[in-house]
């Protein structure tokens, strides 16, 4: 049943409008217990020994959690449906939170089999144990691109779920994201109306080429900063290889890279294009034209230029009113609060980044339901 | 002092319960205080990261590489740095520095002093 059939038997009373959206929240779990039940036991002795895409030896000093936001009981607030109700959603007064986990690495991992069973298990118990508790969550899908047939049918197993509003792929890939072997991950979203969400955090693990284009840097702080390259990299691949001619309808949402790269990629891939244009005969319009129609991206982490008017200016270099969307990241290190990330906005583009963007995007009903937590 | 005459006492600890290297947030008036005994030392600063405005003084005290030569690493510091516990800015807790841009990033800092066993903040 489609979500606004179902949301709109939901008592009127308990409603209302929805004036913040949070599209980036990384809930810890589902935990391995859970995991273990929706896993087929032959993958049970691979995911005990902890077989993920291995570690870079890269160190954040700061953690990459937040360690203030522990609830009484010792759980630290993204445990639980709880703790994230007293940590985020209340306090920060989130209508609608949209949880991304997720099993990023599963992209990169070696074994395409074991990445869809992993995804697979974790959309099923995340579904079962943490959707369920709060009616301000819904869920993007954990998805791997190691496989697309595989992928296309996790995502249509879920896709008729009220609660399930897109797919989250790692942007860490074997290949830039537009060429031919992962059509089937597009034509699944399309169809299904999930928009394609990237994410990072795996780059240069596993499978995944280095996590820059000259190779291994040497620390964290080079890791985290290079890695838009890989959003780069396919939203320059997904525009060439004319995917948005293919699916028209289907939409990518770069999460938490940051802003202020897309701008002058935008400017240099035009001028590329005006010359090279035989080249990708298809694209009969220029790609920042494509990009604006088909990307959206998230706030976080929001640029900190030392004069904030700068920011502001550069949002009117492109359609950022209609193609921003406001996340924390939510328990992560380099969050932003709602009021931080939108300061010195305009109400109209406040409004929008704040919420209407993802309720149209996600197709969210604009009222939501009561705001507490079960208990 | 002019100034110091127009301020109000708050009060904080015992001096036993505050030992060195242990903090305590207090209520002074509207303000959260986080006092911090550095190394015998009780530094006083407002719980407001300038940054995103986080809780800075429910942060890890710590030391940290001081700025060096490239290549070169050396700790320093010690139990003198306060790091928010949001997005890991430092503070020196003798100055309320940050150490990223001292000169134009900082936490709000406050007096103390220790009278007859007790510790107090100046606000």
């Amino acid at each position: 049943m489609p979500a606004s059939v179902l949301e709109a038997h939901a008592k009127p009373e308990t409603r209302k409008a929805i004036r913040c959206v949070d599209c980036d929240i990384h809930q810890f779990g589902p935990g391995k217990s859970d995991m273990l039940k929706h896993l087929p036991k032959a993958w049970h002795e691979r995911y005990g020994t902890g077989a993920g895409t291995g570690h870079l030896g890269f160190h954040n000093p700061v953690g990459v959690t937040r360690r203030d936001c522990v609830s009484a009981d010792g759980k630290h607030g993204a445990a639980s449906p709880k703790g994230l109700a007293e940590h985020l959603l209340d306090p920060y007064e989130i209508d609608i939170g949209i949880l991304t986990g997720g099993v990023y690495n599963m992209g990169v991992h070696p074994d395409p089999d074991y990445a869809d069973a992993v995804c697979s298990a974790y959309n099923a118990a995340v579904l079962e144990t943490w959707i369920p508790e709060d009616d301000r969550l819904r869920f993007a899908l954990s998805i791997s691109t190691r496989d697309a047939a595989l992928t296309a049918k996790e995502i249509r197993r879920h896709a008729g779920h009220p609660k399930v509003v897109a797919a989250i792929a790692g942007s860490a890939c074997t290949s830039p994201l537009g060429q031919r072997q992962f059509l089937p991950i597009m034509e699944a979203c399309e169809e299904t109306g999930l928009p394609l969400m990237l994410h990072p955090g795996a780059e240069g693990t596993g499978i995944c080429p280095p996590p820059t284009a000259c190779g291994y840097p040497t620390r964290y702080l080079e890791w985290h900063t290079d890695i838009i390259q890989s959003f780069q990299t396919h939203v320059v691949s997904l525009v060439c290889e004319g995917v948005f001619q293919k699916f028209p309808k289907l939409k990518v949402v770069l999460v938490e890279g940051g802003i202020s790269w897309l701008v002058p990629l935008m400017w240099r891939f035009d001028k590329n294009w005006k010359a090279l244009r035989s080249t990708v005969p298809w694209l009969d319009r220029k790609p920042s034209e494509v990009i604006q129609e088909h990307f959206l991206l998230t706030t976080q982490p929001i640029e900190e230029p030392d004069n904030h008017e700068h920011l502001i200016q550069l949002f009117n270099m492109f359609d950022a009113k209609n193609m921003l969307m406001f996340a924390s990241d939510f328990p992560h290190w380099d969050g932003d609060t709602p009021n931080f990330a939108l300061r010195g906005f305009p109400d109209e583009f406040k409004q929008r980044v704040k919420a209407q963007n993802a309720i149209d995007l996600f197709r969210l009903q604009s009222e939501s339901p009561l705001r507490n937590a079960k208990s | 002092m002019l100034a110091a005459a127009s301020k109000t006492r708050h009060e904080v600890a015992k001096v036993e319960e505050l030992p060195s290297g242990s903090s305590k947030i207090i209520q002074a008036g509207r303000r959260e205080i986080g006092v911090f005994n550095v190394n015998g030392t009780y530094r006083a600063v407002l719980n407001i990261c300038p940054h995103e405005l986080a809780p800075v003084c429910k942060g890890h005290v710590k030391g940290t590489n001081v700025p060096s030569q490239p290549g070169e690493y050396k700790w320093g510091l010690e139990g003198e740095v306060l790091q928010c516990p949001w997005h890991g800015w430092e503070f020196n807790l003798n100055d309320g520095k940050s150490l990223h841009e001292p000169h134009r990033c900082h936490l709000r800092t406050f007096e103390t002093e220790v009278s007859e066993g007790m510790v107090y903040v100046l606000v």
